[in-house]
């Protein structure tokens, strides 16, 4: 069994959503409990490969259908310490969500809920396969799998605005996905091979292949694709719309998922496809795409200052974050700080953005809360939410505790080491911004929305609020991702000690003197 | 305007960059290229080893079979389930179920022929699709079927399976082939074809094998080696395409066709 490990991950939520597909429409009931067992395998198939990495420090391949020799001729699937973490991630994540979902998924389209989990499983199973897999091409199909559940997914909302920022949102992914195929073809055209490895073997050791032009423009075009996957800032139009208007589920799947999963995939490409040396020395684009996160990550800041509605507010943030990964994964410092920051900063975010939908999912139903002056006495009302509100807040401004400080103080040792005072001085700023937005939600869900009135004149008011705290089946998801927030960060040592040692174990990784 | 111009700007500039690309290219059939013969430092050839190699190892003479069902089936098993999520996300955006229609006019088909009801030039229509059905149903079969040899397989098999459907229901009107062919058994048709698919990959890993390692069914097969268990295996993955195909084609027009009602469509 333990050797099938990467296959199960990726199929049970497979099997999940076509057991989901032939029984579910005959008994909606059934649904729920078939997601949650496909999803629980994986997490539990996931956990344990990760700690099979971690144990032995090994990396698990998997060759499907048997094909290994020569490399290339099959699809290969591989766990290194990299993608360990990112599984285990995504899994945690989709398990919360499906318990959010228990209550959602029937709320609009009650005749539609097996379609509903079916494009939710098979979304998972589309960015773990992307997490998982070797190979150039399989990871194309992978995208196709995630992006066509998630636009689904998107316009299942019954708002005909959700209906367009999903046409939207299809064009741009298209456009996107596109990219990173013919970025693909041109380097099958100039090697001959689509498994990673075998690029990455091909780039090293040819020197003549690795600076021709073609090699250039094909990761240019990869990372355009991806770019626009991830909502990177001149690229993220799509992004706003398809996340607010969609269900509240689709949103807590898609806003910690999709963004952070594609950073993976460009961390994956910059460090396992070209090479780190490549990326970094050959084509001294460093700067350059700093400068562009640096104008990402203002951008995102100032747009989200600028947003009235809860969830437009926490999209433009997740563009400022995206802002964050990408300049830190090209920081090009030569301790690797930068990547180190950024591939922690992927998992803190995931959770952090995750708490902060669940419970921007809970405002909207609960309190009607849309605008941000409608969470009014949100802290009375609902306090166990708010809780967990307040800490993934804190989380995205970077107090102590929490995992949000600890990625940013990685991505700035990163920044300073690499002598890009341009990003320190972004991230600093994007700090601030994140401050002065999330206490002025904390002061009109404490103080209310008058302040020129005074705080005695309220008090009528809140005695006659109703406990609307949300059900355990919001709440567990809630509570749960914002103790994953501070555990991440209580234990930001060992999980930074295993990231590094992934970075060092990868081959392409030049190892300095310093470290 | 500025939009326009941009998005001028932004294709030139996109064309450019490939057109640039492509001055460091093989040339076009050149035996030496990289993809043809390999290059330095990596893997040998794969394209090699498809050509000389992919017969022996699966028996299947249309090497791009092979490639497909085999070497790269975990690929095509994703590119089935982009098919059956996109069925799923079609049904998801448009099916409505409402008791009124909106505004579409009762077609009353009562008892009697459908195909041949109303006015004359259906009779025609009607007469040739109920002569055609057939012979169309049978050739996908054989497409399907005919995919280790010839051109063909289970995505072009589906797609004629699935359009004798919609021919049907263009001749007819969507209530005739929906008696046919329910909402209900298209999509469990679809879900079937890909459990197929995974439900031969699985039960290699069953036989001690890793997924889709269709050599291990030689004990199911009882074939004299592994070679031939692979291509009865992507026969049957080819019919588990097929499936899926045939179904979500249908479901796509079903839905596209009457809006999402199922009701009277085109």
């Amino acid at each position: 069994m333990g050797d099938q490990l990467p296959a199960i991950i990726v199929l049970a939520p497979m099997f999940g959503a076509m057991f989901v597909g032939l029984f579910g429409n005959r008994d909606h009931r059934v649904c729920f409990p078939i997601v949650f067992a496909s999803l629980l395998i994986s997490l539990c198939a996931s956990i344990a490969a990760a700690q099979q990495v971690f144990t032995s420090g090994e990396v698990i391949d998997y060759f499907m259908a048997g094909w290994e020799e020569p490399i290339g001729i099959g699809i290969h699937l591989r766990i290194d310490s990299l993608n360990a973490l990112i599984l285990v991630l995504i899994s945690v994540v989709v398990v919360l969500v499906s318990f959010f979902s228990i209550r959602r998924a029937g709320d609009q389209h009650t005749e539609k809920t097996p379609q509903f989990y079916i494009l939710y499983l098979l979304l998972c199973v589309g960015l773990l396969g992307i997490s998982i897999t070797g190979d150039a091409f399989n990871l194309f199909v992978l995208v196709e799998v995630s992006s066509l559940t998630s636009y689904g997914l998107v316009a299942m909302g019954s708002s005909r605005r959700g209906t367009h920022a999903a046409l939207n949102y299809l064009l741009m992914g298209t456009v996107g996905a596109s990219f990173y195929l013919l970025g693909v073809g041109y380097l099958y055209l100039k090697t001959g091979t689509l498994n990673m490895q075998d690029i990455h073997a091909i780039l090293q050791a040819n020197g003549e292949i690795a600076e021709s032009n073609a090699v250039s423009i094909a990761f240019l075009l990869i990372l355009v694709g991806i770019w626009i996957k991830m909502a990177f800032f001149p690229l993220h139009g799509w992004l706003p719309n398809a996340y607010s208007y969609c269900p509240s589920t689709s949103a807590c799947l898609l806003a910690p998922l999709m963004t952070k999963v594609s950073v993976y995939v460009m961390v994956r490409v910059m460090i396992g496809v070209f090479g780190v040396e490549w990326v970094f020395v050959n084509l001294g684009w460093s700067h350059l795409v700093v400068w562009l996160a640096v104008i990402a990550i203002l951008a995102g800041s100032m747009l989200a200052l600028a947003q009235r509605e809860i969830k437009k507010m926490l999209c433009y943030l997740i563009v400022a974050e995206v802002g964050y990964m990408v300049g830190g994964a090209w920081l090009s410092d030569p301790d690797h700080w930068g990547l180190t920051g950024s591939l922690y900063h992927i998992l803190a975010d995931a959770m952090m953005t995750l708490c902060l939908f669940l419970a921007a999912g809970v405002f909207a139903k609960r309190l009607g809360a849309i605008e941000i002056k409608d969470l009014e006495g949100l802290f009375k009302k609902m306090p166990l939410t708010s809780v967990a509100f307040v800490i993934a807040a804190l989380g995205m401004i970077g107090v102590p505790p929490t995992a949000g400080f600890y990625s940013k103080f990685y991505l700035i040792r990163g920044a300073i080491e690499g002598g890009h005072w341009e990003y320190v001085a972004a991230l600093l700023i994007s700090s601030l911004v994140n401050a002065v937005l999330f206490f002025r939600i904390f002061e009109i869900a404490f103080f209310g929305n008058k302040p020129a009135e005074g705080h005695g004149h309220d008090d009528h008011h809140e005695e006659e609020t109703p406990n609307l705290e949300a059900p355990w089946s919001a709440l567990f998801p809630l509570l749960a991702s914002a103790a994953i927030i501070i555990l991440l960060g209580l234990f930001n040592g060992p999980i930074v000690d295993l990231l590094r040692e992934s970075l060092e174990h990868l081959p392409s990784i030049v190892t300095t003197q310093a470290d | 305007m500025i939009t326009k111009v941009l998005a001028t700007l932004a294709v030139v500039i996109t064309g450019a960059i490939l057109l640039y690309g492509t001055a460091d290219f093989p040339a076009f059939g050149d035996p030496n290229s990289p993809a043809s013969a390999g290059v330095e430092g990596g893997a040998p050839s794969i394209s090699q080893y498809y050509i000389t190699k992919s017969y022996d190892d699966t028996k299947v003479p249309n090497l791009v079979t092979s490639v497909l069902a085999d070497y790269r089936g975990y690929d095509t098993m994703f590119e089935t389930v982009v098919v059956f999520a996109a069925g799923m996300a079609i049904f998801a955006i448009l099916r409505v179920f409402r008791e009124d229609d909106d505004g579409v006019p009762n077609a009353t088909h009562s008892n009697g022929n459908s195909f041949t009801d109303g006015d004359h030039s259906r009779i025609i229509v009607g007469t040739t699709v109920r002569i055609v059905v057939p012979v169309i149903q049978l050739f996908s079969l054989y497409v399907v079927a005919h995919g280790h040899h010839s051109p063909g397989g289970g995505f072009q098999g589906g797609v004629i399976l699935g359009a004798s459907f919609i021919i049907l229901a263009l001749a007819t009107d969507l209530e005739t082939a929906l008696s046919r062919f329910s909402e209900k058994s298209y999509f469990a048709l679809a879900a079937i074809g890909i459990l197929i698919y995974a439900g031969f990959g699985v039960l290699c890993q069953v036989l001690g094998s890793d997924f889709l390692d269709y050599g291990v069914l030689q004990k199911i097969f009882l074939t004299d080696g592994p070679e031939m268990a692979r291509s009865h295996s992507m026969l049957g993955v080819e019919v588990g395409v097929a499936f899926t195909v045939t179904g979500i084609m249908f479901a796509i027009y079903a839905n596209l066709s009457s809006r999402g009602t199922l009701k009277s469509g085109l």
